[in-house]
């Protein structure tokens, strides 16, 4: 049994499809791959996936990620480009690897979510944690966040969009610039991270 | 404000935007601009019920394959979008497009059920458009109706310029063609050219029907204008074979009520359910191919990755080769993890091990519908299916691993007493210890479903009287107190919404004020929270219309009945000698089993004398 990274986009109107309708878009363009799946097994067979952390309705995103087994040769480029041709209009499959054993599962490194958001003087980035300790919720980050930066709250979701997802907070300043806004759910506090490098 | 920046700007504070995007995979999207005749497909309920709506995939793959025409798509909005909308002054739009619907030239309605009535009301007035027929000017669009519910239409028949009677494949194209003409030549005005539409086979034009009623409310005489045809007789096609099949359908967005695909192996049924409107009006029996329909089955599934296939029909067991193309497409289907299902089965032993052979890829329940639970009501309802029948089936799933089984039941039927009643509790208890071979079925679980019975135009029970609200809770209360067991649960319709079915589905246009006003008071009847039979009640007193009057009156041979202009094939006659059998209990076998018995469905083999 192999395993596949797929990286997929989120733009525009699919935005608006909630985590569940992607990861049925998403099935249904796999099962039309030609990719030789590997179901569950009980009375209800699936495709074997794991998700990327739930994007919340109406955020885009740039790099979200699905994790699907596989048996027996096949030849991914083609896959991806078939699933291209059937995903509803926003949703695209942007790249698609095979994973070696030792590579870790997607849960493991998908622990911090990065967030562009639009503002009035140009876009600032939000860091969140996704698990652990810090966690928090996207809403309540951006409640701080327009409070920081004098937008009312309650702006605008349009125009947000997941650009990245992490394993830890320090590989974020290569999609992020120098500085970003991470807002700790623990403490409930907006702080402002530096690229110490 | 534009379509576009509404959505862009509204949709993400309603419950459910993947319903209003219309980015579908498989969504034809043909440029509203470049056609001649531009189609909106309009499912009066919300997009996941209408999605699952095999008749306006159909008519939309066939329009969208000619050239000079395109077929969007509608829904009845959510009421949190309706909301939206009117606020916004945002008229409703076709999916696909983003044009708002007066835009379009034709709206096509289908009819699927009574209870939408109020919801085609508030589509219309969603899209800004004049309700009835006769207010709409040359720049309006064409409402028409198609599907079961144009069988009677009278109670809404006035918002619709026209409808269409029977299969709508031909139809569409020959109304496209009209409509272009029409366009194109300016010569006609809107009258004269519902007039010429007339003379389409299965088309009727409810302005060119005049109604006159008595003193006592019935009705009087049903005229037709010169050149309009009386009787309307339906459209049939007699070979569905030769007719496009939507092979790459639309995938909904989101979740659909039936998230499968389907091959409908043949339309009509002949086994004669009494109370059954889709058994009379869709007769004859026409199957499709077996050869095209594997084919067919295995290009939906690689066309739209879905994980089910549906081989639908009234009663897809009775289908000729059925033996034969489910075991060839559940192995198939099997390979790909994709699971076989047929819906609608009989009760009986053999639909049970046709479902067991399928049930390779999923856990699919089982239901069986034995309809009444006395021998007596099921002779009068001409439902061949023995207590011994029921018992075998069950036995048969059980051993088969089902634990768990539906059973439907009606109750309300003509002259039922509560005896029959009683039987349907004895009937489920008997079930519960016998589920395996005499023994205790261990584990059994039942899930009981009572409807209640409402008598439809076309069936030989349209003379028959409604039962009253409370004696269907009478007849609830019974089954309540038998039925308090272990593994069994109970439920039923509401008492309230058959009864309003009832009224319309029997109801003539002196209903439509009462419909209308329902709707503009917030009644969308088949979303339950949005049911208010308080309304209604105030709705047809206001009216001055009664109620029980439509309901639960016994109607005589002679009075003249609000759809005997329109004629779905089987005649009048023959319905009638059906009704005596139902008070006989005389049963009258499957024409497709033994002889026929002279329905007048078929074309050439003539109505009894
Ligand atoms: S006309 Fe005869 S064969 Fe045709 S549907 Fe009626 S009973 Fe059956």
């Amino acid at each position: 049994m192999k395993r596949a990274l797929i990286k997929y986009a989120k733009r525009g109107e699919a935005a608006l499809l909630s985590h569940r309708e992607t990861m049925r878009s998403l099935e249904r363009a796999l099962r039309r791959s030609g990719l030789p799946l590997v179901f569950t097994s009980g009375y209800n067979p699936r495709p074997r996936m794991s998700f990327s952390p739930a994007l919340p309705l109406g955020i885009q995103a740039e790099a979200e990620y699905l994790e699907v087994s596989f048996d027996g040769e096949t030849d991914l480029e083609a896959a991806m480009q078939v699933m291209n041709s059937a995903l509803p209009k926003g949703l695209s499959i942007i790249d698609i690897q095979e994973l070696t054993a030792s590579m870790p599962k997607l849960s493991k490194w998908t622990r911090y979510g990065l967030y562009r958001v639009p503002g009035d003087v140009g876009e600032v980035f939000l860091l969140l944690a996704l698990a652990g300790g810090k966690q928090a919720r996207l809403k309540d980050a951006l409640a701080s966040l327009w409070q920081r930066l004098g937008l009312p709250i309650g702006s605008e979701l349009r125009g947000i969009s997941r650009v990245g997802l992490y394993a830890s907070d320090e590989e974020v300043f290569e999609d992020a610039g120098d500085s970003v806004y991470f807002f700790d759910g623990e403490l409930g506090e907006l702080e402002v991270l530096t690229n110490s490098v | 404000m534009g379509i576009d920046v509404f959505l862009e700007y509204e949709l993400l504070g309603v419950s459910h935007p993947g319903r209003y995007l219309g980015t579908e995979v498989n969504a034809r999207n043909k440029p509203f601009s470049e056609a001649s005749v531009r189609w909106a497909l309009i499912y009066p309920d919300v997009y996941e019920i209408g999605m699952s709506n095999l008749g306006l995939s159909i008519l939309y793959e066939i329009i969208n394959d000619t050239t000079e025409a395109m077929a969007d798509r509608a829904y009845l909005p959510w009421v949190d979008m309706q909301e939206r909308l009117l606020e916004c002054g945002v008229p409703l739009f076709g999916l696909e497009s983003r044009r708002p619907l007066a835009s379009f030239d034709i709206l096509g309605i289908t009819l699927q059920h009574e209870l939408t009535y109020t919801n085609v009301v508030r589509i219309l007035d969603l899209a800004g458009i004049p309700l009835l027929a006769r207010e709409r000017d040359e720049v309006c669009p064409l409402v028409i109706g198609g599907g079961p519910g144009a069988f009677n239409p009278e109670p809404i028949a006035e918002l619709f310029d026209f409808l269409v009677l029977g299969d709508g494949e031909e139809a569409v194209l020959e109304i496209t063609d009209a409509v272009r003409n029409w366009k194109q030549e300016k010569t006609l005005d809107r009258s004269d050219f519902l007039r010429q539409c007339a003379s389409i086979p299965g088309i009727y034009v409810p302005s060119l029907y005049k109604f006159a009623y008595r003193a006592d409310g019935t009705i009087d005489s049903i005229t037709a204008e010169a050149g309009a045809p009386n009787p309307v007789k339906k459209r049939l096609l007699s070979d569905l074979d030769g007719w496009l099949y939507p092979r790459r359908p639309v995938v909904p967005l989101i979740e659909a009520v039936h998230d499968r695909v389907s091959v409908e192996l043949f339309r009509g049924c002949t086994r004669g359910c009494r109370f059954c409107q889709a058994g009379m009006i869709y007769r004859p029996v026409r199957e499709r191919d077996g050869r095209l329909l594997a084919n067919w089955a295995r290009e939906l599934v690689a066309n739209t990755g879905c994980d089910e296939l549906s081989l639908t029909s009234l009663n897809s067991a009775d289908y000729t080769s059925i033996l034969s193309l489910s075991e060839e497409l559940a192995m198939e289907m099997e390979s790909r993890h994709v699971a076989v299902s047929v819906p609608s089965l009989r009760t009986d032993s053999f639909s049970v091990q046709l479902a067991s052979r399928l049930r390779r890829v999923k856990q699919t329940g089982l239901t069986l519908a034995p309809e009444a639970g006395s021998a007596r009501m099921r002779a009068s309802i001409n439902k061949g299916v023995s207590e011994e029948d029921l018992m075998r089936a069950v036995a048969a799933a059980y051993g088969e691993g089902w634990r768990k089984l539906k059973l439907y039941f009606m109750i309300g039927l003509p002259s039922e007493g509560e005896e029959d009643v009683e039987e349907i509790w004895r009937v489920v208890r008997r079930i519960m210890r016998e589920g395996d071979s005499g023994a205790p079925a261990k584990g059994l679980k039942l899930s009981v479903s009572i409807s209640t019975f409402v008598p439809k135009p076309h069936t030989p029970l349209q003379w028959a009287a409604q039962m009253t609200p409370p004696e269907i809770a009478r007849r609830h209360f019974i089954l309540k107190e038998g039925l308090r067991m272990k593994g069994v649960t109970l439920r039923w319709h509401s008492r309230e919404m058959s009864y309003l079915e009832g009224i319309i589905s029997r109801g003539d246009r002196r209903l439509l004020p009462a419909v209308i006003s329902a709707s503009r008071q917030g009644c969308l009847d088949g979303w339950g929270e949005f049911f208010s039979w308080r309304r209604w009640e105030e709705a047809l007193a206001t009216e001055g219309l009664n109620p029980a009057w439509y309901a639960e009156r016994e109607r005589p041979f002679d009075e003249i009945l609000p759809w005997d202009h329109l004629h779905c094939g089987v005649e009048r006659d023959y319905l009638w000698e059906e009704y005596r059998k139902a008070g006989e209990g005389e049963s009258t076998p499957d024409c497709r089993i033994r002889d026929c018995t002279f329905c007048g469905a078929c074309p050439g083999k003539g109505a009894s004398a």
